[in-house]
């Protein structure tokens, strides 16, 4: 038994090319979708520095001023402000040393250098206010100590810097991304299953008759080998979870536990899925390869690894398709952990992929475990 | 030790295996001849369970053969036609792999690995894996992966394809070595020198039929041709074939791109009495020989084609 844990451990470390497309791919599109979100955390945001030049003795001017003065107290630490004259701080953008300036005027307004993901946030800033100056100007006239409060109420500020990003995505979109790509990472399991079904079917390969008739339980050969690739498997999205957690900095919530069992069920389908469609007939290889890779990429493109809306948009005109795509599950049951914190949801998303993992499981093993065949 | 009776496998319309019926005697070399096709895998396959078959009964140390019965399927060791080794391990992992699917005991295994390793001449390749050996050393590394736990019956399915004559040799070598520390073994080819050297018993398959089985003498015998005679660089007239044809004991004469063959039953003075009229006809001729009948004559003689690949 050991012996047998031992080789087909091996055999499963050392096969390259699904070791790539279930570790190292996932590995690098998280890389990948890092740098190209970067800083777009709630909690991971950087403080944006900007200049603020003021045009003395206009109220209006001087009720930005304080309403940007609240935003610096505020626990978010969203902008750092500093007052400068207007040549100060327009050599200080150009030397990039700030992202923004902020005119105090009748109208207030905002000069930045380029675009980008902090220019937006400042933009909105301003946004935020404007479409509330009348109400600030009116508390700052009448009730100038209420300026505090009127700042609190319009503090929905808080959501707009959650919410919009350069084209209009939710912020935490980013997390969606990262979501969708460990759901594809548990699918990419397949791609394991896929050699270990080859290695078991005695139709499939010669290697498979080989090992078919050596005087090895049919069933232990069937049960170490699934359980091996299963364990390496999670291992690889394990490996994938804590390189977002600790080296990117993707917070997940508190439930680690939970995220944790959702990636072990994830592995699980995504194992016996490899498993299932490469033990299935004896078709060409490659033809089954591209059915599975087919599968799992439309799976996760439903889930919204490419755009993020996606999933919103079937929930809206279909949600069965997100009840059944195992990637939408997935990546659906790690939101309710990290975001939602909503049991009853994650609970539900759990038993539907529990109950795909147990008849794919069982399909692949009842497959799997073939003795005699009328044509090798 | 096993009995094949009546076995058939049909490939849908293609009827693999007609009726087989062999029989294999503990501590033979038994010797599957057989051209491309002709069933010599499929009944292989067939006798170790993996493969289906429509009629008939197979029987492995007085038991019925089924996949499930691991105590049989421990004594069989079994070298395939296509090479089966894993290609993410090295030589002596395949081998240890192997061999550990058979026997337990860390000591054991290791020992018998180091042991088969020498066997097939490996010693200087076993940290390889196994897309860099070359091919003959790779069927060599296949060899060694069916016989390391020294099983009682060995099935050799064309073990030597593509391995050069010094390492053929040697491996057929060890193969009787195996044997005469009692080994049996069932050895498929289709080359007739190699089943001649080294088999006690040959069956001669063709079209999933057994047409001939018995020792090579035996085989031999149950044809009309004793002696074969061929001249070569001949050069003489179609009218004269009919004269050597009517030679005593000869019975068959063909004559083509100047070489003249003559089939002649088991007498003295064949040779002589052929020569004998090239020279009355004043015919000149190059080299000349004369050979005993191989399997290749038996095979031609029954079902009328050549067995050379
Ligand atoms: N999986 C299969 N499906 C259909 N026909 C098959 C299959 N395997 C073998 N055959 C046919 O069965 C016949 C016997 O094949 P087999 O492989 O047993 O021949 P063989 O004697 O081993 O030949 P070789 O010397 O080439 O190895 C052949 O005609 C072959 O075409
Ligand atoms: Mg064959």
């Amino acid at each position: 038994m050991l012996h047998l844990i031992k080789y087909r451990f091996i055999c499963t470390m050392r096969d390259r090319s699904s070791m790539f497309w279930a570790i190292a791919f996932p590995l690098m599109l998280a890389t990948l979708f890092f740098f190209a979100f970067s800083n777009l955390g709630n909690n991971n945001l950087k403080t944006i520095p900007v200049a603020l030049v003021k045009d003395s003795g206009n109220l209006t001017a001087s009720t930005f001023v304080s309403f940007l003065d609240e935003m610096e107290k505020d626990d978010s630490h969203i902008i750092q402000v500093e007052r400068l004259s207007e040549e100060d701080a327009v050599t200080q953008l150009k030397e990039n040393k700030i992202t923004g300036i902020f005119y105090a005027q009748e109208t207030p307004s905002l000069m930045v250098a380029s675009e980008g993901m902090e220019e937006s946030i400042l933009q909105s800033l301003l946004d935020s206010y404007n479409r509330n100056a009348d109400m600030m100007y009116t508390v700052a006239t009448e009730k100038p100590f209420g300026l505090v409060a009127a700042a609190a109420a319009v503090s929905d500020y808080r959501e707009l810097v959650q919410e919009t990003t350069i084209d209009g995505k939710e912020v935490n979109g980013f997390l969606q991304y990262f979501l969708a790509l460990i759901a594809m990472a548990c699918l990419y399991g397949c791609f394991l299953g896929f050699s270990t079904a080859l290695e078991l079917q005695a139709n499939l390969s010669t290697l498979a008759i080989r090992r078919s008739i050596t005087p090895t339980h049919r069933l232990k050969m069937v049960f170490v080998d699934m359980l091996v690739t299963f364990a390496v498997h999670f291992v690889n999205v394990m490996i994938l979870l804590a390189y977002l957690k600790y080296i990117l900095k993707v917070d997940f919530g508190r439930n680690m536990g939970g995220t944790v069992l959702v990636c072990a069920v994830g592995c699980l389908i995504g194992v016996a899925l490899g498993i299932f469609v490469g033990s299935c007939g004896s078709g060409r290889e490659m033809v089954k390869v591209g059915i599975m890779l087919a599968v799992s990429m439309v799976c996760c493109f439903l889930s919204g690894l490419m755009i993020a809306q996606m999933k919103n948009m079937i929930e809206q005109y279909c949600p069965i398709v997100n009840r059944l795509n195992p990637a939408a599950l997935i990546s659906d049951a790690l939101y309710c952990m990290s975001i939602y914190n909503n049991p009853a949801r994650y609970g539900r998303d759990m038993v539907t992929l529990l109950i795909m993992a147990g008849v794919l499981g069982l399909g692949a093993f009842l497959m799997v475990r073939r003795e005699r065949y009328d044509s090798i | 030790m096993i009995k094949i009776e009546n076995l058939v496998k049909r490939y849908g319309p293609l009827v693999a295996l007609d009726h087989l019926n062999l029989e294999i005697e503990e501590g033979e070399i038994f010797g599957l001849l057989g051209p491309n096709g002709s069933g010599k895998t499929t009944a292989i396959s067939c006798l170790l369970a993996l493969l289906k078959y429509d009629k008939g009964n197979i029987e492995v140390f007085g038991k019925t053969m089924t996949p499930d019965n691991y105590e049989v399927k421990k004594q069989i060791g079994v070298v395939l036609q296509n090479v089966a080794v894993f290609d993410e391990m090295s030589v002596r992992e395949n081998i240890d792999y192997f061999c550990g699917l058979y026997v337990s005991g860390k000591e054991k295994r290791k020992a018998l690995t180091e042991e088969a390793i020498r066997f097939v001449g490996l010693e200087d390749y076993t940290k390889m894996r196994p897309r860099q050996l070359s091919g003959g050393l790779l069927r060599r590394l296949n060899i060694a992966c069916g016989i390391a736990h020294q099983p009682r019956l060995i099935i050799m399915d064309e073990p030597t394809v593509a391995v050069d004559p010094q390492s053929r040799n040697k491996i057929l070598e060890g193969i009787k070595e195996l044997n005469r520390k009692g080994a049996t073994i069932i050895y498929t080819s289709h080359y007739m020198e190699e089943v001649e050297q080294i088999c006690s018993r040959i069956a001669i398959l063709d079209h999933g039929r057994c047409i001939a089985q018995g020792t090579k003498e035996e085989l031999k015998s149950m044809i009309k041709t004793g002696e074969k005679i061929t001249v070569e660089g001949i050069l003489m007239e179609e009218e004269n074939l009919p004269d050597i044809r009517n030679l005593p004991h000869v019975f068959d004469v063909t004559y083509e791109n100047q070489e003249l063959t003559v089939r002649c039953s088991g007498a003295k003075h064949n040779l002589v009495r052929v020569l004998n009229y090239l020279q009355e006809k004043d015919i000149a001729f190059g080299r000349v020989f004369s050979e005993l009948p191989t399997l290749n004559d038996v095979f031609l003689e029954i079902t009328g084609k050549e067995l050379r690949d």
